[in-house]
């Protein structure tokens, strides 16, 4: 009786592409995403999480009030309960999209997925935990750290040249900006040797918001995808380099899909950019890294972009700058490039689930400890920091280091990225590279507890 | 030929069963297609609730990339199952042998229909010839049909043996494999009891019952393949290639 007179919720389904609906019953259940799905290795009592188990179930709940039966003899009643561990499940996903390359029927996973959420938030049951609180901090801060936006260069070191405008812009990034500076001096010290003049937004730079596209809440997208696009423009800018997966793949994709005009700037892989200045002879190396390194391709920058950019920009430019580096010793993991196993991170894991993020992250490094590898190299501060969080979180401990190929670059280069005093020195976590007679990986651990609501956003 | 029509069956019965199925068939993928069309036609367009602006959605992007990425994906992928290939070489042989066993043995028999409305108006004199091409379609039946029924023994027997792949095998997976293999058994049943069939030749003739039986099997055929298609896995026959075409490929 408690229930008498409650209208029950409908299934919402509005945000599926007509082509979607098609996708779901274009699944041959051949069971090959569940071998590469990197939640459900590190979950194996939770089938429903996979591919094939969430497409069936989300084809029942659509067939239950809208299939041939429902149509001779009316839907039938919703069960909560039901659409609630369906939910679980859509969320328990990182939206890696090895599933989407795996995939017989060429099911463009990430895309549906990321169609899903938005329904379930719409209905009042998404997103999951902590993720709900992304409209609100970027509404309100626009970024995810609760960092002021004027300090979005306070890293940046005083004899350091940044222009106002010029036609390369280096988009940031939120956690380079506060939490993994050392990435961001490393960029600007890198780019500053090359002679590259470029120019970067500063405070007028916002969160790039693709924690929003990726956990289904997509109504704050529009300011930040058309506030950034329109900063850029107004700087005059031809080419936006990205040090930051998860910006990259938001830049590329997701924005000009809320950004109604034309954009003139394209947008590349900072990696990719200082390949081609490796391969022009322009970079000096000066010291040795002497380390075996590994690479780990971020999915936001690997399997997201490989049809937009090439594989060649995804997956071989990071992996060119590393084997070029004097002293590196390189070989990949037994996952890698469109194999690749996610970190665990992204889709919104890492706010919501941080269990299960941490869990994956275990499993990367168990790769990496596979090939014996001094240092897993990535090019995302976001799979950086999982994959430091999973390390710190081993019971046995790991001697393996997360460093981005920038920084490799510039230690390499033998620049001083020493950051500047500023106020978020006190939340800076990262591995990083100590020069003296040889090069050597330090930790910071300086983070002060209970600053993040959220962890980082991608 | 004549043998086929028994238990009451006339021709002009058969005539009106296969209307009947594949008006039903149709209004099936109708219906499929309206369902499809449920959704909208780009990213967060509204809702369209349209038959045919799913079909132009899917033309749409299907044809995205240009009119070659559309040949080559329809070749590598759909015809020759490339995706399939790269992940697992034995269900590849699997799909490639159901598909093509299927896909010949349905042309054959629509085929083998229209020899037979021949043969019963002897439609410009030609009953004769068209019953004497009847009669050399039995080795391509047997072909096609031995094809098939690789395809849906390693169907099958993967769904049994792998204790993986068995443990997560649902109803919706059992009634498209089983009617597959169904039908392939019933249909060489059917033509072992005539006789004449290639490789066993009269071991298990029983031509009383011959008619009967492969009554039994084109009616099984029709109900699985035509009427429960729109309705059950085996609309991945048409999803999953559209799929495929509209995604350009694929990851």
């Amino acid at each position: 009786m408690a229930d008498a007179g409650k209208e029950k919720k409908p299934l919402v389904s509005g945000y599926l592409m007509s082509t979607q609906f098609m996708e779901l019953d274009g699944c041959t259940r051949c069971q090959e995403c569940m071998k590469w799905c990197p939640t459900f290795d590190v979950r194996q009592d939770r089938p429903g999480i996979t591919p094939m188990y969430k497409i069936a179930k989300f084809r029942e709940l659509l067939g239950s009030q809208d299939g041939l039966r429902a149509k001779l003899f009316g839907s039938k009643p919703l069960n909560e309960d039901e659409i609630n561990i369906w939910k679980d499940d859509t969320y328990m996903c990182t939206t890696c999209g090895v599933c989407g390359t795996v995939c017989e029927s060429g099911i463009n996973t990430v895309e549906l997925w990321e169609a899903m959420r938005p329904n379930l938030v719409a209905r009042g049951n998404g997103p999951y935990g902590k993720q709900s609180f992304f409209p609100g901090l970027l509404g309100k801060d626009r970024n995810p750290f609760q960092a002021k936006q004027s300090e979005r260069l306070c890293w940046v070191p005083e004899d350091a040249t940044v222009l106002e405008s010029e036609k390369i812009a280096y988009f940031a990034g939120c956690t380079a900006a506060y939490r993994q500076q050392a990435l961001g001096v490393a960029t600007v010290r890198l780019m500053n040797s090359l002679d590259i003049p470029f120019c970067m937004l500063g405070e007028d730079e916002w969160c790039c918001a693709s924690a929003l596209i990726r956990t289904g809440q997509r109504p704050v997208m529009r300011d930040h995808a058309v506030h950034n696009v329109d900063a850029l423009k107004e700087r005059g800018v031809e080419t936006v380099l990205f040090a930051c997966a998860g910006c990259l793949r938001a830049a590329t994709i997701d924005w000009p899909r809320w950004y109604e005009g034309y954009i003139p700037y394209k947008t590349m892989p900072l990696s990719a950019y200082l390949r081609e200045k490796v391969r022009s002879g322009d970079v000096d190396w000066k010291r040795p890294l002497d380390f075996k390194v590994t690479y780990h391709d971020p999915c936001h920058n690997g399997r997201h972009l490989m049809h937009v950019k090439g594989r060649d920009w995804s997956f071989e430019a990071p992996r060119d700058i590393l084997k070029s580096i004097p002293g590196v010793q390189f070989q990949d993991m037994t996952r890698s490039r469109e194999f690749q196993r996610c970190c665990g991170a992204g889709g919104g894991v890492k706010a919501g689930i941080p269990d299960l993020a941490l869990d994956c992250a275990k499993a990367r490094l168990d790769d990496a400890d596979l090939i014996a590898a001094d240092i897993i190299a990535s090019t995302c501060p976001f799979c950086r920091r999982n994959i430091m969080d999973g390390r710190a979180a081993l019971t046995e401990k790991s001697d393996v280091k997360i460093v981005d190929v920038v920084e490799m670059m510039a230690a390499a280069m033998g620049l001083d990225t020493t950051i500047p005093d500023n106020p978020y020195m006190q939340y800076q976590e990262q591995d990083v590279i100590v020069c003296e007679e040889v090069c050597e990986i330090e930790t910071i651990e300086r983070k002060a507890e209970g600053k993040d609501l959220v962890g980082e956003a991608h | 030929m004549a043998d086929f029509y028994t238990l009451g069956l006339t021709y002009w019965r058969v005539i009106a069963l296969t209307v009947l199925v594949l008006g039903v068939w149709i209004y099936g993928l109708y219906f499929m297609f309206k369902k499809w069309g449920m959704g909208s036609t780009g990213y967060q367009d509204e809702l369209r609730h349209s038959f045919w602006l799913f079909i132009a959605t899917w033309i749409h992007q299907a044809f995205k990339d240009g009119v070659w990425v559309f040949v080559k994906t329809l070749v590598l992928d759909i015809l020759l199952l490339r995706r399939t290939l790269r992940r697992s070489p034995v269900r590849w042989v699997m799909h490639m042998t159901i598909f093509y066993g299927f896909i010949t043995l349905a042309a054959l028999s629509g085929f083998g229909l229209l020899l037979d409305t021949i043969i019963h108006f002897n439609i410009l004199g030609y009953a004769h010839q068209a019953e004497v091409i009847f009669d050399m379609m039995a080795l391509p039946f047997d072909i096609f049909g031995y094809m098939l029924l690789l395809g849906s023994t390693i169907g099958v027997g993967r769904r049994i043996i792998l204790r993986e792949v068995r443990a997560r095998t649902s109803a919706y997976d059992a009634v498209l494999l089983g009617g597959v293999f169904l039908i392939t058994i019933t249909g060489f049943y059917a033509q072992w009891m005539r006789g004449n069939s290639f490789l066993v030749g009269d071991a298990f003739a029983y031509p009383i019952y011959a008619p009967h039986f492969a009554l039994v099997h084109t009616i099984l055929a029709l109900a699985l393949f035509a009427i429960i298609l729109p309705w059950s896995k085996y609309q991945h026959l048409i999803a999953a290639p559209m799929t495929i075409l509209a995604n350009r490929g694929g990851e």
